[in-house]
């Protein structure tokens, strides 16, 4: 899956500020089509902030972002979403008070062809046989693996190129954990780019092509899976307590 | 009958009493003495004493809520009862006694509690003089108390048949104006139900009988009921469905004819508020966005539709001969207009507080409902909307031969404008922007990420609850037929609130309930004009207490409070059996 190809999503120095406060620093990362890239590092390093600025949900007041060879960093969220970026947010942050079927459909919120809605809610369904069994069940009553792949299934029916995901695996149970990865190959395989936020390196860079790993809002290394797996100290270096 | 002795019996019966002489002291037991339940025999007073004390025995009886850690003290509910209503007459009837005590040595009660006279006391003694006032208070407390209780040992069905007799009785004789208007207007005879503002001793038993009846066997044939609506084919279903549609609806149409003009009135009154209530239902209920300030858009439609239609208003009267040849100061051709005008007012109050949420939300729209009181009320714009003078002569709408200011007639007008509003808020309710905005009220950040576009669809709540809600303030304006500055007070906004919250939030029975009661009951009751709000804040807490959702509450809302429920009470069997 490493064949070179032109980056679908290109960040270029990309900086941004929640007021004073720097979280990112001339951040640069790239995501080809096809790929599955994980994005490393410890708390606060910046992980969150670099998707929610991707999605211009915080504004990066320098640098440029490029996706699917268009300047993305000054449109709306919306605007963005609708060019085929979805993000899963961390603690999967569903509408738990609306049912499946409704937490499905915001995610199609954008879109207008019925049709096409409905073979992605299919292909959800096919992914996550348990989901079609609470379609009437409100979100907030599933367990916290249902609510998992409710949550993935709610961005995969945006139709995206690129799903941004954030922190899949944040308070699952390692088996679930291991179902979870396994999903999000079998989505890529499907076609779907995928740049994934982990504190769970291991896992994360066992699917993954290649990594990036944060440190207080900057690249401070970047390299394949492969490389970064065997990387002499990366967890003690770079990931702080964690492992 | 030591649990029963407990110190929260004993708390609840001191409530309980302070709560009866607090309702004595204010003077609401004696006003309320004046209007019979049962003619001749039992006094709205007096029955206030009664609830008060048979409603401690009953609230202190309460089966206990589970709590992590803490196993329930189960004791007799009777007795419990007993002790706490035994409670409640002691106090009462000790401090009713101590009055009597002070008055006799001369002391000058009234100088510092006005209510203490001696149709009060007299009313609190049940007649009995001070001593036997007090033991009949104690012996009341104690029966009562009991009685409430032993309510809690029999089965559900017959404890919901009794409170729903009993209920029924005191709904039958407070609906005295309109049931006896009612009769009179079918020229049937009433005296046999209601004389003297009560019910009869017959009338009473009949409604207990009929009541207490229908109630039991309806609850009987509870489960047969469902079964066999659950075996209905869907189409009969949808058929039935629509028939009781159509006799409320049909119900609805005859009522005016029914009960005259006063009540109509009345119901035309509710109706404004159920226009207001569905506006703003859709900004705070289906949006999730406080507006304390909704007042804005009752005041706008009313002062447009007086701008654009009142031969007083400056733009009739000096540019007045083109607009009138037009036929521009039409009532419906007007009407568009201002619900145009109240969109984009609507947008412009909307726009500056997009970034706000919640407290800092409700604060902002609170000053803009100010803000255009202010403006109505101010010499700067009084040459159009005349300043404290008001906007008089607003025609009635035409055509003449209808005579839309009668209140029946008004009444229609605006039933149908509510039947449309409902039904534009129950498809909002249920469409994609209605689903983006549940979205929204939910988790604002994520629903962004999704796509939705929080901008727009905050702009259109706004817009459509200021659409919808100034129809309120155009029929308003047409019922009365002159407009001023003080109809447009912070209390507007709050009823409209207090409106959908009690009647549950994004509900749309709950906004026709919610006006009912809290609109349309104080114009019935309006002898006792000095103590509405006082029972209005009392009903809202009670509400916000017992049942949080709100009378007829949103589904989805109300799965959300009862999974809470069900996850307390998880959470106890949990913790108990860690602790076992």
């Amino acid at each position: 899956m490493t064949e070179q190809q032109a980056p679908i999503l290109d960040l270029a120095s990309v900086s941004a500020a929640y007021g004073p406060v720097r979280a990112l620093e001339e951040v640069s990362l790239e995501v080809r089509t096809g790929e599955i890239v994980c994005l490393l590092g410890s708390n606060a390093a910046g992980k969150s902030t670099t998707l929610r600025t991707i999605l211009g949900m915080t504004r990066a007041h320098a640098g440029e972002i490029v996706f699917d060879g268009e300047r993305i960093e000054r449109l709306s969220t919306q605007e963005i979403v609708s060019r085929g970026l979805t993000m899963v947010p961390e603690n999967r942050r569903l509408f738990g008070k609306m049912t499946v079927r409704e937490n499905l459909a915001i995610g199609a919120n954008l879109r207008k062809d019925k049709a096409a809605i409905q073979a992605d809610v299919d292909r959800v369904f096919g992914l996550f046989p348990r989901l079609k069994e609470r379609i009437s069940q409100k979100a907030g009553t599933l367990s916290g693996g249902e609510q998992q792949m409710l949550a993935i299934g709610r961005a995969l029916t945006a139709s995206p190129k690129v799903l941004l995901m954030d922190e899949p695996s944040m308070g699952l149970a390692p088996i679930l954990v291991e179902q979870v990865f396994d999903t999000i190959k079998e989505i890529n395989a499907q076609g779907v780019t995928i740049l994934l936020v982990e504190q769970n390196a291991h896992v994360a860079l066992s699917i993954a092509d290649r990594g990036y790993v944060l440190q207080t809002g900057r690249i401070v290394l970047a390299d394949t899976a492969k490389a970064l797996l065997e990387h002499p100290n990366l967890s003690d270096a770079y990931l702080g307590e964690l492992e | 009958m030591r649990a029963a002795l407990s110190r929260d019996n004993v708390r609840a019966g001191l409530i309980g009493g302070v709560t009866v002489l607090y309702l004595a002291l204010v003077g609401m037991i004696e006003r309320f003495q004046d209007r019979d339940v049962i003619t001749d025999v039992i006094g709205l007073g007096t029955l206030l004493i009664l609830i008060g004390l048979a409603g401690t025995g009953y609230m202190a009886s309460r089966p206990p809520k589970p709590r992590p850690g803490r196993k329930p003290v189960t004791a007799n509910p009777a007795l419990i009862g007993l002790v706490a209503g035994t409670t409640a007459g002691v106090l009462a009837g000790a401090v009713i006694l101590i009055l009597e005590l002070l008055i006799s040595a001369g002391v000058d009660v009234r100088s510092v509690l006005a209510s203490v006279t001696p149709g009060m006391l007299s009313t609190m003694e049940f007649g009995l003089g001070p001593v036997g006032g007090a033991l009949i208070l104690v012996g009341l407390g104690a029966a009562l108390g009991a009685g409430a209780g032993a309510l809690r040992l029999l089965s559900d069905q017959l404890r919901d048949t009794v409170t729903f007799t009993l209920t029924a009785v005191l709904l039958m004789s407070l609906m005295e104006p309109i049931l006896s208007a009612v009769l009179d207007g079918l020229s049937l005879p009433d005296r046999w139900l209601y004389e003297g503002g009560g019910l009869t001793v017959l009338g009473a038993v009949l409604t207990v009988v009929a009541a207490g009846a229908g109630r039991w066997f309806w609850k009987e044939r509870e489960p047969q009921r469902k079964e066999a609506v659950a075996l209905l084919p869907a189409d009969r279903r949808t058929l039935y469905r629509k028939l009781a549609v159509f006799a409320a609806v049909a119900f609805l149409v005859v009522l005016p004819w029914l009960v005259g003009s006063f009540i109509s009135d009345v119901l035309g009154t509710v109706g404004l508020y159920v226009l207001l209530g569905l506006g703003l239902n859709i900004v705070v209920g289906y949006a999730g966005l406080l507006d304390l300030g909704y007042v804005a858009f009752f005041a706008v439609g009313a002062y447009a539709t007086g701008v654009l239609t009142s031969p007083a208003s400056y733009l009739v009267r000096e540019e007045g001969q083109l607009f009138a040849e037009k036929g521009l100061t039409n009532f419906w051709v007007a009407l568009p207009f201002v619900v145009l005008i109240a969109v984009i007012i609507g947008i412009l109050i909307g726009a500056p507080v997009l970034r706000l949420r919640g407290d800092y939300l409700a604060i902002v729209t609170l000053g803009f409902g100010e803000i255009i009181r202010t403006l109505v009320l101010s010499d700067w714009l009084a040459p159009y909307l005349g300043g404290a003078q008001g906007l008089l002569n607003v025609p009635p709408p035409p055509p003449e031969a209808l005579d839309l200011r009668a209140p029946q007639n008004v009444y229609y007008l605006i039933l149908v404008f509510c039947g449309i509003a409902a039904f534009v808020a129950w498809r909002l309710s249920d469409s994609r922007i209605g689903r983006a905005w549940a979205a929204m009220r939910e988790d604002e950040s994520v629903a962004e990420a999704m796509g939705v576009s929080i901008i727009r669809y905050k702009l259109l709540a706004f817009a459509m609850g200021a659409g919808v809600g100034s129809l309120g303030g155009v029929f308003f304006a047409a019922k009365i037929g002159s407009i001023f500055p003080n109809s447009f007070g912070l209390l507007v906004s709050i009823n409209v609130l207090s409106v959908i919250i009690l009647g549950g939030l994004g509900s749309i029975p709950g906004v026709i309930v919610g006006s009912a009661v809290l609109v349309g009951l104080p114009e019935l009751l309006r002898e006792f004009a000095e103590f509405r709000l006082l029972i209005y804040g009392a009903i809202l807490v009670a509400i916000m207490i017992l049942r949080p959702e709100g009378l007829v509450p949103n589904k989805r809302r109300q799965r959300e409070l009862h999974a809470r429920d069900a996850e307390a009470e998880l959470s106890v069997i949990v913790t108990d059996e860690a602790t076992s």
